[in-house]
């Protein structure tokens, strides 16, 4: 693709991960929903994951509620609800569930609490995600791989992605996902040189999401990389929505 | 080129940094720089305190490809006495056109007289100097003042712009007052509205694009450009005008 000054996105895009709302020490530069459509309207970016900002490090149970503001009724913005294991916020979770509003979860952010991402802590919440083919959203920075790795093992049929994985994590992206083949990565910071195609060749592109985790980070910047690779436009319409669609469906990659 | 305009890249790097998977692989940065139309990189090496030996590195990445690339020279004042020395042959022999100092690998704050020798050269030459800026000490862009005015016919470039919102603001507040100080973009840290912040409190004549290659892809650095929320005269300064002014390439 040829470049130029301006970019708008050549196939359908469902954006995986993007954040609404204010954290409690940093307002968010985007106030409402009718602002965070315009910000997707300038990228070409149709529909998007929305996970409220109060659930990253206050309260899941709490940052759901204020999700529900920012859903409207076009079609356009699917709810991602955040959880941890604990009986709140599961029963919290299963009553969304029970009302069919369910098509993923994300798995708050354990370490402020100093909760470990281990089985003992762990296995309810994902057995019950695995048995409703529910799949977990997991932010890389916020988890330690070997705990990844090792708890995930005992759940192969859980789908999870894998988001926000950077330069940080150059060295163990390819570890982890050789070791769990029902995870998806999901790409909003992997800047690597070269990385998006390789990873791609390598692993095949039916693991890969576009997400921009705006409004940590500016929407546009991965879409435009994404743009400006090797992938075919068929590969590319899977990685930017295809893929997304499938897992929300609860299919998974194997 | 983006239509008419030649894209410049103002950082980049040559050696491997294995531990974060940075592989200087001039194949993979040329297929990645001509997939977003990217013309010209400019590379430096700072794993070597002596400057030399990367120096040496970059020159022989630079002669392979010297349409598509541009050296710029490291030296530490780690090694202070061989600093000017370095330089010269930088400059003279091996045909770099700017140099890059990182801070962080040294004990000393940025404006710090150890440092100085390096901006009487560059203040002779009339060179750009880029600096890794950040929010470790010895690299607060703000320092840059007191080599801006110390120093009136070098320029010099915050890399990273200062990379997050503290040091950030002092690199604008540095470029705003001296003319000679200049931003340059590149960072992991994406946060929305950065570029047009540098863009209209410091002014796009004075913000560089780069990328961070090959640590870094240079097309989503490039796409931060792109996707901002800017003008496209903005953006053709931004993506290679002033850094063309500013190198005389």
């Amino acid at each position: 693709m040829t470049s130029q000054f301006t970019f708008g996105a050549r196939v359908p895009v469902f954006d995986a991960n993007v954040r609404v709302g204010d954290l409690h020490y940093e307002p968010s530069p985007c106030r409402n929903r009718a602002q965070l459509l315009a910000e997707m309207d300038r990228h070409g970016v149709e529909r998007a994951l929305i996970y409220h900002a109060h659930t990253e490090e206050v309260s899941p149970v709490d940052g759901n509620r204020f999700l529900e503001e920012w859903l409207g009724e076009d079609g356009r913005l699917f709810p991602q609800w955040s959880i941890m294991p604990t009986a709140d916020s599961m029963a919290q979770v299963r009553g969304l569930h029970e009302q069919g509003r369910v098509r993923s979860v994300r798995l708050n952010n354990t370490r402020v609490a100093g909760l470990p991402f281990r089985p003992w802590v762990h296995a309810p919440m994902l057995s019950w995600l695995s048995e409703n083919r529910i799949p977990l959203w997991i932010p890389v920075p916020d988890t330690d791989p070997d705990e990844l790795v090792t708890t995930l093992e005992a759940f192969p049929e859980l789908v999870t992605v894998l988001v926000g994985a950077h330069y940080l994590h150059a060295l163990w992206v390819r570890p982890l996902m050789n070791a769990l083949p029902n995870a998806y990565l999901e790409l909003s910071r992997l800047e690597p040189l070269g990385d998006v195609e390789a990873l791609c060749s390598e692993f095949g592109v039916e693991r890969f999401v576009y997400g921009s985790w705006y409004d940590r980070y500016a929407m546009g910047t991965m879409l435009f990389y994404l743009h400006h690779t090797d992938l075919s436009d068929a590969e590319l319409e899977l990685v930017c929505a295809g893929n997304l669609e499938r897992i929300l469906q609860g299919e998974g990659a194997e | 080129m983006i239509g008419d305009q030649k894209i410049i890249d103002f950082h980049g790097h040559t050696g491997r940094q294995d531990t974060y998977n940075m592989i200087d692989d001039p194949a993979a940065i040329l297929h990645a720089m001509d997939r977003a139309g990217i013309d010209v990189a400019c590379l430096f090496n700072i794993f070597h305190p002596d400057g030399t030996t990367g120096n040496d590195i970059t020159a022989r990445f630079v002669a392979a490809h010297p349409d598509r690339f541009a050296g710029f020279a490291y030296v530490s004042p780690t090694m202070a006495e061989g600093m000017v020395a370095e330089l010269t042959r930088a400059v003279d022999e091996l045909g770099m056109v700017a140099i890059k100092l990182y801070p962080p690998f040294t004990k000393w704050d940025l404006n710090e007289p150890i440092w100085h020798p390096i901006y009487e050269f560059a203040d002779e030459r009339g060179l750009a100097i880029i600096f890794h800026t950040g929010t470790d000490p010895h690299s607060d862009p703000g320092l840059l003042e007191d080599c801006a005015a110390q120093f009136p016919n070098a320029n010099f470039v915050a890399g990273h712009a200062g990379n997050v919102a503290e040091p950030r603001a002092a690199a604008i507040k540095a470029a705003q007052t001296y003319s000679n100080v200049y931003l340059e973009t590149c960072s992991t840290f994406r946060t929305p509205g950065v570029i047009e912040q540098l863009v209209n409190e410091a002014g796009a004549d004075r913000i560089l694009y780069g990328s961070d290659i090959a640590l870094m892809d240079p097309r989503s650095q490039l796409g931060k450009i792109i996707t901002a929320d800017i003008s496209e005269e903005d953006k053709r300064m931004v993506c290679g005008g002033n850094a063309a002014r500013l190198l005389g390439i």
